[in-house]
């Protein structure tokens, strides 16, 4: 269990965030300055928050209140730094056995070579840090974290320095790791993809403020604002108008359609006609209607739209086509309005390359409406 | 010649080197790790010696430890006699000594990365155990050049020593006084003979120095 309050102001920046998780892993998310890395050196004690409380499994590691603030060395924590800080002047043994100085020589042997064999760095025991891979150095810092059997692990950017194939490959194996401890663990990362793979649960920063928390599941289908959307990377976000909104359905006025989307049933979100409104749909869940193959009933196709091909960009597995509807008006994303994603497969058979014109729909289900921020 | 100047200046500045260390290491450390009100000021203080005439130094440092300074009177107390004895001659060494140690010690904490010490504090260690085991043993070269720096430096002193332990042949006569008294005295030859061993002291210390800058640990 964790739950943070902290609020600590630089000269330029101010940290205000707060938040909870049980035992499992939390990946902090934001661009770079964005407060994540200050937040986890809050929560080791190499960092002082101004004000706010943090309480880890029922101790109290910093309570502003009470001026309590247990220093760094009693937190029992394991901190894989970015760039992952491996004493250059000792062995990969030495290193992973650095926090077990206050074991017995024989338990502190033990563990070390324990921990060594399940990282797969027995081989390497006696190398300097300077010997090794990125990514074997990345599983030294994380086996002299996990040494200590730390109550919390905190992980700052740990794949962040490695190349991209390695990336994936290291990605898969760190995710067995934290499987297999099982304990609360803090990741900060500004890669969407890693957080992804590797949280539970995903905290969102921006500017040193926290936009949105909540399991990973539930980001992607609902973002709680446009700026959420955006941080993720979400592609088409769009601006619309309020036509009538109800708790089950709201109706969007967009480039001189009305349309038709689901209220998320938890949110209860009821602007008024005309209020402006962002809301999204993937990419891949725009639908091209198969002119060969007509829908059973004329409504059969919600939200239907017709417009041409302008542009497509391959994406090896996917072609991404860029549409731009009918209507008069100025298009919404530039030269185009909406970004389609199709297979390969249903590119070449329905044979875009030379087809340009499209009618499209999108399922009133896929139509995320955003709350502003 | 009389091998006295030579072995007390040796005994001198291996003392005074010793003090140095144990002063300075701590004052280096608080320099490069801790930001506090008038840390300039301290920084700038800790080099003022290097600076200032060495008649200025002797001077308050005599103001200091003679028999009527605060220092002399309360070591006076207790039968301990500093100004113009050996001991003073160490002090001396010191002062003039302590600025270079300190810069080349501060330098070379303030090089090792502190996310190094970080994780050593959240493994667990205490500061002192972090200073031992990691901030010293990444930055002992540029230490141990301080420490080779100040070591000759104190050999050399003059000016301090003079003020405050005299010239007293046979009791604090060092090396660099008693070149003085030779030349004074036109006993060139012998002024020569101390001259060279002063100078293959210090050569040899720091080729030994940079030869040792070269070794990987």
């Amino acid at each position: 269990m964790l739950s943070l309050s902290i609020y600590k102001e630089l000269p330029g920046f101010t940290l205000d965030a707060a938040w909870e998780a049980g035992d499992e892993v939390v990946a902090l998310f934001g661009a770079s300055g964005a407060g994540k890395t200050l937040t986890l050196q809050c929560l080791a004690g190499l960092a002082r928050p101004d004000r706010g409380r943090i309480v880890v499994n029922d101790t109290v590691f910093f309570d502003a209140a009470t001026g309590t603030s247990i220093p760094s060395r009693r937190r029992r924590l394991g901190y894989v730094f970015q760039g992952y800080a491996l004493f250059p002047h000792l062995s990969v043994a030495e290193n992973v056995a650095y926090g077990l100085h206050d074991r017995g020589r024989e338990e502190r042997r033990r563990r070390t070579a324990e921990m060594l064999d399940r990282l797969g760095l027995t081989a390497l025991a006696e190398r300097r840090p300077r010997e090794l891979s990125g990514g074997q150095q990345q599983r030294v810092a994380l086996g002299r974290a996990l040494a200590v059997d730390p109550e919390l692990l905190l992980l700052d950017e740990p794949l962040s320095a490695l190349d991209a194939p390695l990336r994936r490959q290291l990605r898969a194996e760190l995710m067995g790791v934290l499987r297999e401890w099982g304990k609360a663990t803090v990741l900060v990362t500004h890669d969407l993809a890693e957080a992804f793979q590797l949280a539970d649960r995903v905290v969102i920063y921006d500017e040193g403020r926290i936009v949105q928390v909540a399991p990973k599941s539930e980001l992607l289908l609902r973002p709680a604002s446009e700026l959420v959307a955006r941080l993720l990377g979400i592609r088409n976000i769009l601006q619309g108008t309020v036509v009538k909104a109800t708790p089950e359905i709201i109706e969007l006025s967009w480039r001189g359609y009305v349309l038709e989307a689901i209220n998320s049933p938890t949110r209860g979100y009821l602007p008024s006609p005309g209020t402006p409104v962002a809301f999204f749909i993937r990419p891949e869940y725009v639908r091209l209607i198969r002119k060969d193959r007509p829908g059973p009933d004329p409504g059969h196709h919600m939200n239907r739209m017709e417009g041409s091909v302008v542009r497509e960009v391959d994406q090896g597995t996917n072609w991404t086509l860029l549409v731009r509807l009918d209507h008069a008006g100025e298009p919404a994303q530039g030269d185009y309005d909406l970004e389609i994603e199709v297979p390969k497969l249903v590119y070449e058979m329905l044979e875009i390359a030379r087809d340009r014109r499209w009618a499209i729909s999108m399922h009133r289900g896929s139509i995320q409406v955003l709350p502003a921020a | 010649m009389d091998p006295f100047p030579v072995l007390l200046s040796f005994q001198v500045s291996l003392v005074a080197t010793l003090l140095t260390l144990l002063l300075g290491l701590p004052v280096a450390w608080v320099l490069a790790r801790r930001r506090f009100p008038g840390h300039d000021l301290v920084e700038a203080a800790v080099v003022l010696p290097l600076v200032l005439p060495p008649t200025v130094l002797g001077y308050y440092l005599l103001v200091v430890i003679g028999a009527r300074g605060p220092v002399g009177q309360l070591l006076g107390a207790l039968g301990i006699e500093l100004a113009f004895t050996w001991r003073a001659a160490v002090l001396a060494a010191c002062v003039g000594s302590v600025a270079l140690l300190v810069k080349a010690a501060q330098a070379g904490f303030e090089s090792v990365d502190r996310r190094l010490e970080q994780a050593a504090r959240t493994l667990g260690r205490s500061e002192w155990n972090i200073f031992w085991s990691i901030t010293l043993p990444l930055s002992w070269r540029a230490v141990f050049a301080g420490t080779v720096l100040a070591f000759c430096r104190a050999l050399g002193d003059f000016g301090i020593t003079l003020m405050v332990a005299g010239s007293i042949p046979g009791l604090t006569q060092t090396m660099p006084l008693a070149i003085y008294d030779y030349v004074q005295a036109n006993q060139m030859r012998e002024a020569n003979l101390l001259s060279l061993v002063a100078v293959a002291t210090a050569l040899l210390f720091l080729l030994g120095l940079g030869r040792l800058a070269r070794l990987r640990f």
